[in-house]
């Protein structure tokens, strides 16, 4: 019954429970990743985003509930799933072997691979020196090195567990860009990430974790094509300030002592404020930009109030 | 007063690795900032303030004390954080905390469940094994045994790498404080934002070699602003470029026939202009993109280097 190879989703979690006791875990996961599609994990440290990217692996057995690749269980299969998989560790521990390069042709050699171009090419995207000392290398040398190995062997499935932390902004630009890549060529991809830019720029989806819960999962394009924007705008003198409060805008935060207000309007009427604008002093104008950051604050504020 | 001393500082690791001749001091209550790329030698000069280096030639001191030869003597008055954590063996997190205590003989409770509280650790985390730890939890048990004993210099050396948002802001926030309070902080870091709202001057070191030393503030009160304007129509669109293309208040520095925006800049005096010139026209967006230190430093960051494959 179990196997469903074809035609099946490549990573279905249903109900998964893992529980390490004093409310430590994950409980109740239910989430489905269709094939092409990134999804983005985030959430505060110890929330439980390694802990599901560790259960897809199959390096854990769930409490209750399942973990599916290409519809096998994930802790049962977990050997036959790893060709499948490519996968970047939160925290990298290299075998005991010598150099970048060492480790490289082991794990090719692990997965029956003789080609070597795709990983000589992504070295070259990276600037990686893979003839490196393993263990004298610094936190982004061994991501890089973990990046090219998790890519050899062309998987068709992603696991990336926070796979830009500690690296610096143009290595962050590079570890994406080759990110973005993987998921034009159809890749299906998990990517755990405190950058919520990151995630804003490539992910189809993202989940917000709490607490070993699925607080929200929100489709990018729904924050990406809001209907409605926000500007501010701050006036050189009291009474336009004061003037422009009489208007009909919807003020979202208004603060006096610097004569600025914060509105939300709808994308159309922005001509219309520019039209108001003309006959005011205006000091300091600009959109604020309305981010998938925010847009989960809110669904934590709310959460919040509602147990009060 | 200097409380930092970075003086002609020296280590050569070979094949052009290494810091060579960096100087720079951080005075008493000031934030400084240490930036630079992935390898460019941040870690090594801050390992040489900690004294677990000897430098090649030129010397390194806190107090007036040379850090390798006084090692034992600066130590307590020292908060470092370090950019990977390894933390020791078969210890829960309370021993690590006990054991760090015992070392620099400052056992201040206080402080330690003050910061214990402010990064939310709380008992049952510490009594489990570090190893078992994930790694924001690690990151925030070496935040806390760096600041229990309240020392008067903080060493950072990429402190919120893998914080979460909400963690990265009480940090943040910390550090603000014990600027008020006087404490002299070096802060190494790949966040921008931080640095920002932290620093009051900048270093950046690329290659092992400063490159860049200047007061945080000049870049911060820039007056010229950078917008993005997307036309709903494209007549509007040719309106605007054949009108205000030799224009005093704007400069186009970007279009796009196709999809019918550009890109602009203005100085923050010309705003009420540009907003008059863009009031006929319909928008569909407008958006404005600020020069920050972001923009500034990404030209000291960019390389290249190859080294053949596997």
């Amino acid at each position: 019954m179990e196997d469903k190879s074809t035609n099946v989703d490549p990573i279905v979690i249903e109900h998964l429970t893992k529980d390490y006791g004093e409310g430590r875990g994950i409980f109740d996961f239910n989430f489905t990743i269709k094939k092409g599609e990134m999804m983005g994990f985030v959430g505060t440290n110890g929330s439980g985003k390694t802990t599901t990217i560790r259960s897809i692996m199959g390096f854990i057995k769930p409490t209750s509930g399942h973990a599916y690749v290409n519809g096998k269980e994930a802790y049962e299969h977990a050997s036959e799933n790893t060709k499948h998989i490519g996968y970047v560790p939160g925290e990298i521990g290299f075998p005991d072997l010598k150099t970048g390069t060492n480790f490289l042709k082991s794990q090719a050699e692990f997965l029956g691979l003789k080609d070597m171009s795709y990983a000589n090419e992504l070295i070259k995207k990276l600037q990686l020196d893979p003839r490196a000392n393993l263990k004298r290398m610094s936190k982004g040398m061994k991501q890089k090195t973990a990046l090219v190995s998790s890519l050899i062997n062309n998987p068709d499935i992603l696991l990336f567990d926070e796979p830009t932390t500690g690296l610096d902004p143009l290595m962050r630009l590079a570890f994406m860009d080759i990110i973005k890549e993987e998921h034009k060529k159809g890749k299906t991809i998990l990517m755990s990430s405190h950058m919520f830019n990151e995630m804003e720029d490539t992910c189809d989806r993202v989940a917000l974790i709490n607490n070993g819960h699925i607080i929200d999962i929100v489709d990018m394009k729904d924050i990406r094509n809001r209907p409605v924007k926000d500007f501010k705008i701050e006036f050189n003198k009291k009474e336009d300030y004061e003037k422009f409060k009489k208007l009909d805008y919807k003020i979202i935060r208004d603060q006096v002592e610097y004569n600025q207000v914060t509105v939300e309007l709808k994308k159309e009427d922005t001509s219309k404020l520019f039209n108001d604008l003309k006959n005011y002093d205006v000091k300091f104008f600009s959109e604020v930009k309305y981010t998938l950051e925010k847009y989960f604050k809110e669904i934590l504020l709310k959460k919040e109030n509602k147990n009060v | 007063m200097n409380i930092i001393e970075v003086e002609h500082l020296t280590k050569d690791y070979g094949s052009g690795r290494g810091v060579f001749d960096v100087s720079f001091n951080v005075q008493k209550g000031e934030v400084f900032g240490f930036l630079g790329p992935n390898g460019a030698g941040k870690s090594t000069t801050i390992r040489h303030l900690m004294g677990f280096s000897k430098p090649d030639s030129g010397d390194t001191k806190i107090f007036g004390k040379d850090t390798f030869l006084k090692y034992n003597e600066i130590l307590g008055k020292v908060g470092y954080i370090p950019g990977e954590i390894a933390l020791p063996q078969g210890l829960t997190g309370w021993e690590f905390i006990r054991m760090i205590q015992d070392l620099t003989h400052i056992h201040n409770e206080e402080q330690l469940n003050k910061m214990l509280k402010l990064f939310e650790l709380d008992d049952i985390t510490l009594k489990g094994e570090t190893k078992r730890m994930s790694l924001g939890v690690k990151r925030k048990l070496a935040v806390v045994t760096a600041f229990m004993s309240d020392p008067d210099v903080l060493i950072l050396d990429e402190p919120t790498s893998g914080l979460d948002p909400v963690m990265q802001e009480v940090f943040i926030n910390f550090i603000k404080e014990e600027k008020e309070k006087g404490k002299t902080i070096l802060l190494s870091s790949h966040i921008f934002s931080e640095v920002d709202a932290t620093c009051d001057r900048i270093a950046i070191i690329k290659d092992g070699k400063i490159v860049s030393q200047f007061v945080a503030n000049d870049l911060k009160h820039a007056t010229t602003k950078f917008y993005k304007i997307d036309f709903a129509k494209d007549k509007d669109y040719k309106d605007f470029l054949t009108k205000y293309s030799n224009n005093k208040a704007l400069k186009i520095l970007n279009k796009d026939d196709k999809d019918s925006w550009v890109f602009i800049s203005t100085e923050d005096k010309d705003i009420n202009k540009v907003i008059s010139i863009l009031s006929p026209y319909e928008i569909k967006e407008f958006t404005n993109k600020k020069e920050s230190l972001e923009d500034y430093f990404m030209k000291f960051y960019k390389e290249d280097k190859e080294f053949g494959g596997v």
